[in-house]
């Protein structure tokens, strides 16, 4: 295909934006998902919505839960993942993301380099869970709408998340690279 | 003037970073050091490092997600 040589094809799919253009979307886009939505962006809260409606595809009963006497959340247990807000959002940066990659032709199923690393993933990722939900919020949540909105938890958080990713890259570096 | 070869495939944001980083200062000033990475982020930040350190630079999309960057350790 020739179309994919063209340099505009190449600046706009294949190479990475620079760090000015997101900056520049993601404020837009910020704004404009707050009109529409009326909240602020967020991703990790979804997270926890999924978790209940899967438990109650298998008859768990999570209304009687702390999390779901706030009334936002009992008010998602009693949607689904398309008609819930946070979770179409959410749908969309995975679809996006997918897309994004297979225009620029990068997409690529990565095979495991060793069980180091499945071990890193597994306990970031648990980690990362737990911590977005003690926090209410991820470095979406809590730092990107919490710092856009002039929140003081958001700037916070921000010297917090720096001295997370100091620490945990020390401990990367140290345990999980061989 | 030995060329080495540094395998980061499968490798995430920032361990091909650290790795080349490592390897670069056990080369001579002249070898070349070729990385294999698949991660997008570190086709960023491995050689926007190596620029800056004054070393030249290339890079090679040798398949759908996979690269090669040529470091040359020039000082």
């Amino acid at each position: 295909m020739n179309f994919t040589n063209s340099p505009l094809y190449k600046k706009i799919f294949k190479d990475a934006w620079s760090y000015w253009t997101g900056a520049i979307l993601l404020a837009i886009l910020n704004t404009a998902m707050l009109a529409i939505s009326g909240k602020a962006w967020g991703i990790t809260t979804t997270f926890a919505y999924w978790g209940a409606w899967i438990s109650k595809l298998f008859g768990a009963d999570v209304s009687g839960w702390d999390f779901f006497q706030i009334e936002a959340n009992a008010k998602a247990l009693s949607q689904s993942a398309f008609t819930n807000t946070g979770s179409v959002q959410n749908i969309g940066i995975i679809l996006g993301a997918l897309l994004a990659t297979l225009l620029a032709s990068q997409f690529k199923i990565k095979k495991l380099k060793s069980y180091k690393q499945v071990i890193a993933a597994a306990l970031g990722g648990l980690l990362m869970g737990y911590g977005a939900r003690i926090a209410f919020g991820c470095n979406i949540g809590a730092f990107f709408s919490g710092v856009a909105s002039m929140s003081l938890h958001g700037w916070i958080y921000a010297v917090f998340i720096f001295l997370g990713a100091w620490i945990g890259s020390k401990l990367l570096v140290r345990y999980f690279m061989t | 003037m030995a060329e080495y070869r540094l395998d980061c495939l499968g490798e995430a944001c920032p361990v091909p970073l650290i790795k080349t980083q490592k390897k670069m200062e056990q080369l001579k000033v002249g070898d070349t050091l070729i990385v294999e990475i698949d991660h997008s982020c570190a086709m960023k930040n491995v050689p926007e490092w190596a620029r800056k350190v004054g070393y030249n630079v290339e890079i090679e999309e040798v398949d759908d997600g996979e690269w090669e960057i040529y470091i040359e350790k020039t000082k």
